[in-house]
């Protein structure tokens, strides 16, 4: 292994930790000008790091230490970095001029944080990626605005953070202890995918690692009960900022938990499996139901994203069916939505962020009454993201709901977990249905709403281009769905090795599993323990 | 025939008028402002080109009925297959598409000049050809959609358009109204059409229409699939059809759509947009001809529908009024052709009435614009010397109309009448006795408005039109004189020794359309002589008969209408009144919906709300609660956390217990 291999592999997060090094340094400039030059370093960084991954970005069989290169990695990298181009351009003028150093380098490290994780072999290599994604945003929040909610939005984020992030490595600590060894999956050395590949291989000491690892990653993607942070945190920050952290920590959360699930061949024991299940069940429940309380639309919006990581948590429950495709298969119906959700999320609170009152961020919905007459561009923007978020065609939400929800009805029949993953599903409906009341709310007092408040566009040009990209992209996927389906698809290769399991199908029956994990056992050459 | 080059012209068929729509809607405003027709005009003119580059196509190629080419797959719609965005080009394709991109064109080329006040663009003049330009789109989708699912999407698109053009001048309320009832009464057809394509799938597990069509004919063959099945499915659609194509009973928003723009009668309520279920129909041929009780009803309620409309158009003052009333005889005629399984009859008719209705609508839109939009016979007359190109263009459509022989309006409702009677006698009378009335009502309207006394409503400076709206009148009124020909053929001994009907069109037509003329149930009467070409002098005589009457009691005694009306008062009052059915309507279906909709209101506030008001309480007083716990701190947030983890631990442990 040499260190072109590594310069090679990993050129895609070396050039954003390169501009992010720039970044930084434009920060200690004593000219304004230079300092302000980070936000246009970052959006280059980010090209380069997307031209990198077109040329360099194969998954490759070697492993470097610690690393595995798969189609998810790709998957991952892909939708990641182009999410982080209208991601830039909405915080393009975002902190006062002297911090733009500090705040750009810190969200591309957050971004190379997350294709990392996607690339993570190892729990120590994994827990650092998750760290390296989650502590910029907990400063991104104090800097996105020079108030005292943000600061404390700030702390209350970091602490919690700090907490989650303490569980988690306590549930990696056990999950250490059970198989002997850190590595998630290799061919030769001893690796935690063969201990965990049978029923009989999952101790309890597993188990335990398993469930706290999940309690510490629930955090990130805001699920139940460790959500009580996000609408505080949301409303906090600045409005672009929040459009990040629906995407950013979210994610990494999600591809975590595929990476441990993937270890035990998505072959889980029975308290897991109904572990997430309620987790899914109270998480869409909740976010929705508080949702609906709420004036503010940041907060609003911050309920809803609770909802949504209960939806996708449904997508994670069916698991992997390789080569099906999305209707099929949960985790690339997963990987579709989390990518729609990521842009239509940001798209709303980019309207958010390019309307202020008085200097501050436009935030209820007596704020965006009657949008549609002021600007009407705004106000269209805004109605296709919130009927994307909706679920309403013809957008891209539309088709990611519908991916998720045929996903879990499609399951085998045979299967023990056939009945409760439709149940599931209907739970999920009935919570689409619910959330539509105050989605609804929102274009209603867009498009309906007298046009008596008084505030001004601001953002410019950057956060109309993201917004205009956003929105776009919502309706090319509904039009063109198999863009983002395909890749999708070819994601969930990586996932397992026996082709047809599932986590909710390795549980037809324990024999199966354990046949299912012998056979990827048996393929990975690695010495059953 | 050549896939690559159906791709190609499909594509540019679709995408010119939906390229010129955007541009219009988002540059018209600011940028091109009264030039928006220019973008739209092009767009479609593209679309006409590639209709011809398709037709060019599907003509030069032999034993080749019909091609479908996939752009790309949509969403996969079970284990192997998938919806996909597909266009299904054959005979019948092609001349839709001619038809609907050429009408079109012209129609867009005539807003020009009606869409200005005194060489002024009106208001909303770009939203006017966005629409049209959405319009051409959708109505080329669903012709060319290759499965049910774009046959769909068009069908709701042409609905949506047809929408927002009849309520285009949205500040009037009448046209707010009217485009109201337009899109209420289309839903109850939609929906109908919506559970027919829901069955087709729940019964063949498809929606590409060559699937569809194969699975049902074997189905049935075998056995498999049951006719009472097949039967509802083909009912479902014809629901559809009922209210797209304004049959009995869901006629009654097409006259109410005459609040829109006249161009806008003459394409979407005339020429294209209704007669997508006559379409619709000979695309599913293979479903409808396996159910006999279907065909008769389809047969029944068009010649019921023809009949009822043209006795209701005998009395209207309104010209718009009359016509659409007439289109809505007509698209009966064309149905009644359908379900006497005489689709290219009636397909022909589609075609030939494309051409003079269009230019009927046009006509009445120039008489229109030069009146100062007064549009009611009893305001004006003789306007002959004033309009002379609107008076000659108008002539031979309403002589098409008529179907005075020769023209092309002749050619096809002639044969629907022939085949009418090999079917039953009944229906082929109810045909000859609509076409009288089609003369008279017909000639009525035109006598009143060009002949007479020339008189016009004060204040107005009547004028003939702009060249933009002559010259398609000009060009629509060369398609009524000769469009028929393309039906016929020569040969000797047949109509006037020369004149033989079943030509070329059909000729190109009938791969497509077999299943109607290879029906199980058809059987074939051995025309004689006077059969086939007798009905052909009747119905000219009785053409005649009409304009002579309308002659006799409009030009030449004027008094005479007066007479008759007193003479008949109730009679003339059922029918001025459209026999009340609007009153009917209002009466037993509108106002108890509304009451009941009141009570649902009511229901609604205070029960449903309740509950709401009730289980959204639990949330509110549990989040109150926790709130008096936290006090929104960071304590009680790590706290919750930590209790939530020592909670799931507890429960997981209690699970696993073996």
């Amino acid at each position: 292994m040499t260190i072109a291999d590594y310069a090679t592999q990993l050129s895609p997060e070396l050039a954003l930790i390169v501009g992010a090094c720039i970044a930084f340094l434009t920060g200690v400039s004593r000219n304004i000008a230079t300092r302000s030059l980070a936000a246009p370093i970052a959006f280059t960084a980010v090209l380069a790091a997307i031209a990198a991954t077109a040329i360099y970005g194969r998954p490759i069989d070697t492993q470097l230490p610690g690393l595995q290169f798969t189609t998810l990695t790709q998957y991952i990298r892909w939708i990641t970095l182009l999410t982080a181009l209208p991601l830039i351009l909405v915080n393009w003028k975002l902190p006062v001029d002297g911090e733009r150093g500090e705040f750009f380098g810190l969200l591309l490290t957050s971004v190379a944080g997350l294709t990392l994780t996607a690339a993570a072999n190892d729990l120590i290599v994994l827990f650092l990626a998750i760290e390296l994604v989650s502590v910029p945003t907990y400063i991104l929040v104090a800097l996105s605005r020079t108030d005292t909610r943000a600061s404390e939005a700030s702390v209350k984020y970091f602490f919690l953070g700090a907490l989650s992030a303490a569980i988690f490595a306590y549930g990696l600590s056990f999950l250490y202890g059970a198989a002997g060894t850190t590595l998630l999956i290799s061919d030769t050395a001893p690796n935690l995918a063969d201990s965990f590949a049978s029923i009989q291989g999952m101790t309890l000491y597993g188990t335990i690692g398993l469930l706290l690892a999940f309690a510490g990653l629930s955090f990130k993607i805001g699920a139940v009960p460790f959500h009580a942070y996000v609408p505080d945190v949301y409303e906090g920050a600045a409005s672009p900022v929040t459009g990040l952290l629906g995407f950013l920590p979210k994610l990494a959360g999600f591809v975590a938990i595929i990476k441990l699930l993937t270890i035990c061949n998505w072959n889980v024991p029975d308290a897991i499996f109904w572990l997430i299940w309620t987790v899914a069940a109270l998480t869409m429940t909740v976010g929705n139901v508080l949702a609906l309380l709420q004036t503010n639309v940041k907060r609003m919006l911050a309920y809803s994203s609770v909802a949504h990581s209960g939806y996708m948590l449904i997508g994670l429950l069916v698991g992997p069916a390789i080569g099906e495709g999305p209707m099929h298969d949960g985790i690339a119906a997963m990987l579709f939505y989390v990518f729609v959700y990521g842009l239509m999320n940001l798209g709303a609170f980019a309207v958010l962020s390019a309307l202020s009152n008085h200097g501050e961020d436009c935030e209820t919905l007596r704020d965006l009454s009657g949008l549609i007459r002021r600007t009407p561009a705004l106000a269209i923007a805004m109605v296709i993201c919130v009927f994307s978020l909706m679920g309403f065609p013809p957008t891209a939400g539309f088709l990611g709901k519908v991916y998720i929800f045929s996903s879990a009805v499609s399951v085998d029949p045979a299967n023990t977990f056939h009945q409760p993953l439709i149940i599931l599903a209907v739970i999920g409906v009935i919570n689409s249905a619910i959330a539509a009341a105050y989605y609804l709310r929102i274009v209603s007092a867009c498009v309906m709403g007298d046009s008596k408040s008084e505030q001004e566009p601001r953002g410019g040009a950057y956060v109309r281009l993201a917004l205009g990209a956003c929105s776009l992209a919502m309706i090319l996927l509904f039009i063109m769905p198999s863009l983002l389906a395909n890749p999708a698809r070819s994601a969930t290769t990586s996932l397992t090795e026996s082709g047809t399991t599932t986590l909710a199908g390795a549980q037809t029956g324990g024999q199966a599993g354990a046949q299912t994990g012998g056979q990827a056992g048996a393929q990975t050459g690695g010495p059953p323990l | 025939m050549d896939d690559a080059a159906i791709k190609t012209w499909s594509i540019l068929v679709i995408m010119g008028p939906l390229i010129g729509a955007i541009l219009a809607g988002v540059f018209g405003p600011t940028v091109l402002k009264g030039k928006t027709h220019f973008v739209v005009i092009a767009g479609v003119a593209l679309s006409v080109f590639g209709a011809i580059m398709l037709f060019l196509q599907v003509s030069g190629s032999h034993g080749d009925a019909s091609t479908t080419v996939v752009l790309y797959e949509w969403i996969p719609s079970g284990a192997p297959s998938w919806f996909n965005v597909e266009f299904r080009v054959d005979a019948l394709t092609t001349i839709m598409l001619l038809v609907v991109t050429f009408i079109s064109l012209l129609v867009v080329i005539y807003s020009r000049d009606y869409m200005r006040d005194h060489g002024e663009p009106a208001k909303g003049y770009e939203r006017f050809f966005a629409y049209l330009g959405l319009f051409v789109f959708s109505m080329v989708t669903l012709v060319l959609g290759g499965n049910f699912l774009l046959l769909y999407l068009g069908w709701e698109a042409v609905g949506l358009c047809s929408y927002l053009l009849i309520g285009f001048y949205y500040d009037r309320p009448s046209a707010a109204a009217a485009a109201k009832k337009a899109f209420l009464v289309n839903r109850i057809g939609d929906f109908g059409f919506g559970l027919g394509i829901f069955l087709i799938y729940l019964t063949v597990g498809s929606l590409d229409y060559n699937t569809v069509f194969e699975r049902i004919s074997a189905g049935v063959a075998s056995g498999e699939i049951e006719t009472s099945r097949v039967t509802a499915i083909a009912l479902l659609l014809f629901c559809g059809a009922v209210g797209k194509s304004a049959q009995f009973p869901l006629y009654v928003w097409l006259p109410d759509a005459m609040e829109g723009p006249s161009p806008v009668s003459a394409l979407i309520h005339a020429a294209t947009m209704v007669t997508a279920g006559v379409y619709m129909i000979s695309r599913c041929g293979a479903i409808f001809v396996e159910s006999q009780t279907a065909m008769t009803i389809v047969a029944s309620v068009g010649a019921f529908t023809a009949l009822f409309a043209a006795t209701m158009a005998l009395v209207q003052h309104d010209m718009k009024r009359i016509l659409a009333y007439s289109t809505i005889s007509q698209l009966g005629y064309m149905f009644l052709g359908l379900g006497v399984f005489a689709a290219n009859a009636a397909v022909f008719h589609l075609y030939t009435h494309a051409f003079f209705k269009a230019l009927l609508f046009l006509g009445a839109g120039s008489v229109m614009h030069s009146m100062g939009n007064i549009i009611d016979l009893r305001k004006f007359g003789g306007l002959k010397r004033v309009m002379p190109w609107t008076y000659a263009t108008m002539l031979i459509g309403c002589l098409a109309l008529s179907g005075f022989p020769l023209f092309a309006g002749f050619w096809s409702k002639d044969e629907i009448i022939h085949a009418a009677f090999n079917k039953s006698h009944f229906l082929g009378w109810i045909g000859l006795i609509t076409a009288l009335m089609t003369a008279f009502y017909t000639f009525r309207m035109f006598f009143r408005a060009f002949h007479g006394v020339t008189k016009i409503p004060d204040g107005v400076h009547a004028h003939e039109s702009g060249k933009w709206m002559i010259a398609p009148l000009v060009i629509l009124s060369l398609g009524a004189l000769f469009a028929g020909y393309a039906g016929v053929h020569i040969s000797g001994g047949a109509f006037l020794g020369i004149f033989e009907p079943h030509g070329a069109l059909h000729h190109f037509l009938d791969p497509v359309l077999t299943p109607f003329s290879h029906a199980p149930h058809v059987e074939m009467v051995a025309a004689t002589h006077w059969q086939l070409y007798g009905l052909m002098y009747t119905s000219s005589a009785l053409a005649i008969l009409g304009i002579v009457i309308a002659y006799g009691m409009y030009v030449d005694s004027p008094m005479l209408p007066k007479v008759i009306a007193q003479m008949f008062p109730n009679a003339h009052d059922v029918l001025y009144n459209k026999y009340y059915v609007d009153e009917a309507c209002n009466a037993w279906i509108v106002e108890p919906l509304r009451k009941s909709g009141r009570l649902c209101f009511a229901i609604d506030k205070y029960v449903i709300d309740g509950i709401v008001w009730i289980v959204t309480a639990i949330p509110r007083g549990l989040a109150l609660l926790l709130r008096q716990l936290q006090q929104g701190s960071l304590q009680g947030y790590g706290a919750s956390m930590v209790i939530g983890t020592a909670i799931i631990m507890l429960v997981v442990s209690f699970l696993s217990e073996p």
